[in-house]
């Protein structure tokens, strides 16, 4: 007993855990198993898949290795029937599309008209909308170091309201522009600024401000580069650009 | 306390002393005189171009006389191989000698020495090397330097650049950077759209505005030698941004935010948290904000009174107060790197000159005169020039200014230039 303390677990251990093993594969099991592997080689061999090696051959054995074997699969004729399945599907299928085009065809030629007017209406809508959007969206001019719009330019700033009413889906970016004079960063505040100035006057006629942005150029993009007020007077302006 | 305060006295002038001794300063910073200096040409060993010497000779030339504190000697000039007294008779204060020599492995050695010539003692030796990554010119620079900081004991900024926006096409615009005489022009940034207002952190860090997405973005660097990446996220459609400012320990970014009702408003932009703070508060312009040396107050241009005036204020937006008092079109303030300075453009006669305003003094001074305008001043690193732009010969170029106004150069030839950054180490 003095050895008793570690010889029974061992035992105890030992005896469950080879009862939990697996026990060990039958022959029975066994032969299946290689006849399972041996059937999927040898269909594979068959559909002309077949390994180089097999594991249950040697090499004197592989009918791959060997010269001259043959096992009644003629793949020339099997290439010529799937050939000329394939023709014969072709064939069949160009006649459905040709039955087909015919039939499109003649209804096609009724909305092809209709495509046509709709398209010539859609295309003048589209140039009267653009023609109505250059006649509308002109520049405003603006006194120098000034944001506020002048009495003259109301007009013009009544028309792009107009525009903006006629047609529902138009959005409008107005751009502040300056003259050369000042420096470049003021500039930026100030065309901000004019474009602002723009923008809330057309609120008060009416247009919805979420259809309307601003943006601000300052000096940085003039319209002319000559250092008199004829030229300063044409770059101190707010464009309209459609968006 | 009186021993007390006799005391602290006593040890401040010994440590007054020893610093003196220690930078040996031959000529104060504020002094105007300037010290004669005679040029030996350089003696070559080992090189067959002797061009090379002449061109190293104009470019410090050009280097020196732009200094402020040093004249070359141009007339008058002892023959070759003359004593050290002919060229004290000529009136050279200081006598500088080059010899530049091939050494083995190909690289140049190029070896200044500076003689008193009343003193007939050496005030300055020094050796260089010359290689791909440092040529002749930059050498020529870091010698000028030198020779400015023995003189007055702070390095001068010959080997300085200037990074500027530049107009590449039709509402193309690009920043450029170019050494401070001109030569070395490097392309900063390709967005293909408007790209204006760098600006510059001490570290060299860039930030500016571009419309490379159609609206105004704010882009930059966030670490030193870092990518171009957006710093500020663009709200809503229709908001404008410009004029970014980094603030002198590079850690916020003073910026200008425009609403659609057309206010525009300073902002600050603490960058570690991206916390986002507006300064100024008002119906009105508030633009082109500029930070002094310490970071602690900011300059701004302000249409509140009607036309544009330059304000100053805490950066907390408190302790407003105007700044100029004279003229109606007072913009782009520049706050001088010791504090002490404001430049600023104001429209004077139907164009716009550069003009300082002494925070001191509480007075303004024009330095630009003339029937072309000057614009968007910034200053040299040490305090003594402006660099700006003019189109005193047609398209808009770069120039620099001592404070006098009296020796304007071209920085360079090429056109269309606006908003120059001047800086140190970059």
């Amino acid at each position: 007993m003095r050895y008793g303390i570690y010889v029974v677990p061992a035992a105890i251990v030992l005896t469950l855990g080879s009862l939990a093993c697996k026990p060990p594969k039958s022959a029975e099991e066994l032969k299946q198993e290689t006849q399972a592997a041996f059937n999927e080689g040898y269909q594979a061999f068959k559909d002309g898949k077949a390994r180089a090696t097999n594991p249950y051959m040697n090499d004197q054995d592989n009918p791959h290795k060997k010269q001259g074997w043959f096992d009644g699969w003629d793949k020339a004729a099997a290439d010529k029937a799937a050939a000329d399945a394939k023709a014969a599907a072709d064939a069949k299928a160009a006649l459905d599309a040709k039955a087909a085009a015919e039939a499109k065809a003649a209804a096609d030629a009724k909305t092809a008209a209709e495509d046509a007017a709709r398209r010539a209406a859609d295309a003048e809508k589209a140039a009267a909308y653009r023609r109505a959007a250059e006649a509308a969206l002109k520049n405003i001019h603006f006194d120098y170091d000034k944001a506020e719009i002048k009495a003259g330019e109301r007009a013009i700033l009544q028309g792009i309201a107009d525009f903006l009413k006629a047609y529902p889906a138009a959005k409008v970016q107005i751009e502040g522009h300056c003259d050369e004079r000042g420096t470049n960063d003021y500039n930026l505040a100030l065309g901000n600024k004019r474009a602002a100035g723009a923008l809330a006057y057309l609120k008060t006629l009416g247009v919805d401000e979420a259809r309307l942005s601003t943006i601000s150029f300052g000096k940085e993009k003039p319209l002319c580069t000559e250092a008199k007020e004829g030229c300063w007077s044409q770059n101190r302006r707010g464009e309209f650009k459609l968006k | 306390m009186l021993r007390f305060l006799i005391r602290t006295f006593l040890c401040l002038v010994a440590v007054a002393g020893l610093r003196a001794q220690q930078t040996e300063v031959v000529l104060t910073a504020s002094s105007s005189a300037k010290l004669v200096l005679g040029m030996t040409p350089p003696k070559l060993t080992g090189l067959d171009v002797a061009s090379v010497g002449a061109e190293f000779t104009a470019v410090l030339r050009r280097d020196l006389d732009e200094t402020g504190v040093i004249a070359t000697l141009q007339e008058r000039l002892p023959a070759e191989g003359a004593a050290t007294a002919a060229w004290k008779e000529a009136g050279a204060q200081w006598l500088l000698s080059v010899r530049i020599a091939k050494s083995a492995s190909g690289d140049l050695q190029l070896d200044a020495s500076v003689l008193d010539t009343s003193a007939e003692k050496g005030v300055f030796t020094r050796t260089y090397n010359v290689n791909r990554i440092v040529p002749l010119r930059q050498v020529a620079h870091t010698l000028a330097d030198d020779l400015v900081g023995r003189l007055t004991g702070e390095k001068g900024v010959a080997s300085s650049r200037v990074v500027f926006v530049r107009q590449l096409g039709d509402g193309i615009k690009e920043i450029f950077q170019v050494d401070r005489d001109g030569a070395g022009l490097i392309q900063l940034t390709r967005h293909g759209s408007l790209t204006l207002s760098p600006t510059l952190a001490s570290d060299g860090r860039l930030a500016y505005v571009t419309y490379k997405g159609g609206a105004p973005e704010i882009w930059g660097q966030k670490r030193k030698d870092g990518p171009h990446e957006r710093l500020y996220p663009t709200g809503p459609a229709g908001m404008m941004l410009s004029s970014p400012a980094w603030s002198p320990d590079g850690k916020r970014l003073a910026f200008v935010q425009g609403d659609r009702r057309g206010n525009t408003d300073v902002m600050v932009l603490e960058l570690a948290s991206g916390r986002v703070r507006r300064l100024t508060d008002g119906a009105g312009i508030n633009t082109e904000p500029c930070w002094n040396p310490s970071g602690t107050q900011i300059a701004f241009t302000s249409d509140r009174e009607g036309g544009p005036q330059v304000f100053l204020m805490q950066d907390d937006g408190s302790n407003l107060r105007k700044l100029t008092q004279e003229g109606s079109y007072n913009a782009s303030p520049s706050w001088s790197p010791n504090g002490a300075m404001v430049a600023y453009v104001s429209r004077f006669e139907g164009k716009f000159d550069l003009f300082i305003h002494k925070l001191g003094e509480g007075k303004a001074y024009q330095i630009t005169t003339g029937v072309s305008t000057s614009e968007s001043p910034s200053w040299s690193p040490d305090e003594r020039r402006l660099v700006f732009t003019s189109n005193r010969f047609g398209s808009a170029q770069l120039f620099t200014t001592d404070l006098s106004g009296r020796q304007t150069v071209r920085l360079s030839d090429l056109g269309a230039c606006q908003s120059p950054r001047w800086i140190r180490g970059r």
